[in-house]
């Protein structure tokens, strides 16, 4: 294979799909490390049923003592979002945000401002 | 080079058996002490290793790494059972396990043949580990102080190994067909060596007068088949039949061949040369 | 009170990038283009993503070979459960082959989720059609294997690991770090091992000489010959980031001196530290015996086979009993 090779067909692979028609025998693994964390995604496990992959949960992501908690969720369960549109829609939303005030300038013109009344009143 | 290391680089590692001093205990109550640890530590060590042979290979990888954890916990409950037995005879732990001769091994005959297909390693274990449980249990309240935090510790690891035995076995006898049938021809061959667990043990009078154990392995027997033959009978398996333990059921001057197959095996590094380290 | 701006920061779009190539509207090219710019710009992708074929059909042959390789290396080890001298070494041996079996377990599903059966995979691994590592196609011999292989070939695979931490494909370079973490503690088992014996009798000392006499030539093997960069299709679509050849000097730096300094001497005359080339010299590998064993024809590598089938044979009836099982919850 070089690098010249034309590019072939493209695709979602299906198999890791999530939610309608996913793998019922596979269960998604979530995991706290450490009180007071949130629980993060871990891996996923292949099991028969919710005890079992519990146990097996446990043996994959807590064997050395890692994990102070663990969820299991069946795949089927879980429903993903990734729309851009949606999560990242284009228009202008700094108003939402810190950074979205920009008040350096503004700031020192007001702090100057404000020097200045402060000198004409002594001066008065 | 870098590792990503989130536990502490160096573990203090703590010991799990208490230091005690063996003259707290009466010679005759520490000489039957002494014969049933060895009892129960050549049974974790036995079985622990016959269920070791599974890492790698069984049904499944996801069973394959729970398995495994089961073996090592049994491995881990042998060691701590030699570790006492180092403090009661002032042999060390590895000495005893290693270096007997296969007729000085005390592990119950139910545990002795090799551990063949998953549907009697699934039974036999479950009729092992529901046994190990009723002794722990007579154990929990020993007058003996060490003995009781340690059994404290193995039985919270054991309640872990129980569900998921219990859990196994019930798939395997509801199954129709070739998984009930494992299980079935499985207690079938058991069937004559299951009670070997309790196998009276010399001196063991001495033992319940101490406080040591709260009763005779005949009682305990009793015990035993109360909790596992309803379960049975729910999962419509054959009982285990009422009848005194063997007395011969650790009784290994002509060992098997299988056993002596595992002694050759385990040992055949530890004989290479006396006295060092590996 | 907390100054707002000092807050996690919530990143800009320009900061958290949309990938183009998730984009339905474009065209084919455009699409693989972007993709391509998207993997050399470091970014991942994901098991839901779109992928070009090529892709999809790269990382998944990369990570099988690798679940393979995991799931092979566990037998030379295994029977060598059965003989560990002392109860430490039993268990740790225990644990760090489970730790294989959890590793092979965790790039199975990996390669699952690319479309790839498991079921499918272990065929094809037990008909030959896919391949694992060279290295498990050898024999132990001895407890010294058991160290050598704990410390040298673990660390071989470590090195070629850590690489891969920053694979392209999300969910590969995720279960790598996982693994890597996992790993470390084999190499000090391994090493552990080993200085015991170095500390110990001279059969002691001459058993592991020994093993390292006959593991120096596979070890050397094992990241494969020098390849052109520009030719290497997994390091365009950076599913690994590393040559071979970087792979080998970065494992002869760390731990030939390691070797040296406990008076062991790997079997090569010519290997060496050129410190102006700032480059470890040595004897070329034997390439042909490489290719020779990979493609099945190692020592071992049929016997290995046959008994994993074997295994994988008397187990089905579990397996098929809990796929049953499966599909009536679902």
């Amino acid at each position: 294979m070089t690098t010249e090779q034309p590019p072939a067909e493209g695709r979602i692979a299906e198999a890791g799909r999530l939610g309608d028609g996913a793998d019922p025998g596979v269960w998604e693994v979530f995991r706290q490390e450490k009180d007071g964390d949130p629980m993060r995604h871990a891996g996923n496990v292949r099991a028969p049923d919710r005890e079992l992959a519990l146990s097996y949960a446990r043996e994959l992501y807590s064997r050395r003592q890692e994990s102070v908690r663990l969820w299991v969720v069946p795949r089927t369960e879980i429903s993903d979002l990734t729309d851009p549109d949606l999560l990242q829609p284009p228009l202008d939303r700094s108003f939402k945000k810190p950074g979205g005030y920009v008040m350096r300038d503004k700031l020192e013109v007001a702090k100057n401002k404000a020097k200045e009344r402060a000198a004409e009143t002594t001066n008065e | 080079m870098t590792t990503e290391a989130r536990l502490p680089t160096r573990q203090l590692i703590q010991p799990d058996v208490p230091q005690f001093d063996r003259r707290t205990l009466k010679p005759e109550a520490r000489d039957a002490l002494t014969g049933l640890l060895l009892t129960m530590a050549d049974d974790e060590f036995v079985i622990g290793f016959r269920d070791s042979e599974w890492t790698g290979i069984a049904p499944m990888l996801e069973e394959d790494v729970a398995f495994s954890s089961i073996a090592q916990d049994e491995i881990g409950h042998a060691r701590v059972w030699y570790e006492m037995l180092a403090q009661l005879t002032g042999d060390g732990a590895d000495r005893l396990a290693f270096h007997r001769q296969p007729s000085e091994y005390r592990h119950a005959r139910l545990i002795d043949q090799e551990r063949q297909g998953w549907g009697y390693t699934i039974t036999r274990r479950w009729l092992y580990d529901t046994a190990d449980s009723v002794r722990l249990a007579a154990l929990a309240e020993s007058s003996f102080e060490p003995l009781a935090e340690v059994v404290a510790k193995v039985r919270r690891e054991e309640r872990y190994h129980l569900m998921h035995l219990d859990k196994w076995l019930e798939r395997l006898a509801t199954r129709p067909g070739t998984p009930r049938g494992k299980v079935l021809s499985a207690l079938k061959q058991l069937a004559p060596v299951a009670l070997s667990v309790f196998t009276p043990l010399p001196g063991e009078e001495r033992l319940v007068e101490a406080g040591i154990i709260a009763a005779p392995m005949s009682e305990l027997a009793d015990r035993w088949l109360a909790t596992v033959n309803p379960r049975l009978t729910e999962l419509r398996l054959r009982c285990v039949p009422e009848g005194r333990p063997p007395a011969d059921g650790r009784d290994h001057a002509v060992p098997s061949d299988a056993f002596t197959a595992l002694w050759t095996d385990f040992t055949s590094v530890a004989r290479l040369e006396e006295g060092v380290e590996w | 009170m907390t100054d707002p701006i000092s807050l996690e920061p919530i990143l800009s779009p320009e900061e958290r990038p949309t990938p183009t190539f998730a984009d339905p509207g474009l065209t084919h090219e455009q699409r693989y283009d972007a993709f391509v710019e998207h993997v050399h710009a470091g970014l991942k992708v994901e098991a839901r993503d779109w992928m070009p074929d090529e892709y999809r059909t790269s990382v998944l042959r990369f990570v099988e070979m690798h679940a393979n390789s995991e799931l092979m290396g566990v037998l030379p080890e295994r029977e060598w459960i059965m003989r560990a001298p002392t109860l430490k070494r039993k268990l740790a041996l225990t644990a760090k082959v489970q730790d294989e079996c959890g590793h092979a377990q965790l790039l199975y599903r990996v390669a699952e989720d690319l479309g790839k059966p498991r079921e499918q995979m272990y065929q094809d691994l037990l008909d030959g059609k896919t391949k694992y590592h060279n290295v498990f196609h050898y024999p132990t011999k001895s407890w010294g294997d058991v160290g050598i292989i704990a410390w040298l070939v673990d660390a071989a695979a470590i090195v070629a690991q850590q690489a891969l931490r920053e694979s392209s494909y999300g969910p590969y370079s995720r279960t790598m770090k996982k693994i890597c973490w996992e790993e470390s503690v084999h190499i000090m088992h391994g090493r552990d091992v080993v200085v015991t014996m170095m500390n110990g009798s001279q059969m002691q000392r001459d058993m592991v000489q020994e093993a390292l006499d006959r593991w120096w030539g596979p070890l050397m093997q094992m990241h494969g010959p020098r390849t052109d960069p520009a030719k290497d299709r997994d390091l365009f679509w950076r599913i690994k980031e590393k040559t071979g050849e970087q792979l080998r000097q970065e494992f002869l730096s760390t731990y030939v001196p390691r070797l040296w300094e406990i008076g062991l001497s790997p079997p090569d005359p010519e290997l060496r530290l050129d410190e102006a080339a700032g480059e470890w010299r040595y004897t070329e590998p034997d390439w042909q015996e490489l290719r020779t064993v990979v493609t099945g024809h190692g020592p071992m590598s049929q016997e290995r086979l046959d008994f994993r089938r074997l295994n994988h044979d008397q187990t089905a009836w579990v397996r098929d009993m809990i796929l049953t099982a499966s599909s009536a919850a679902a």
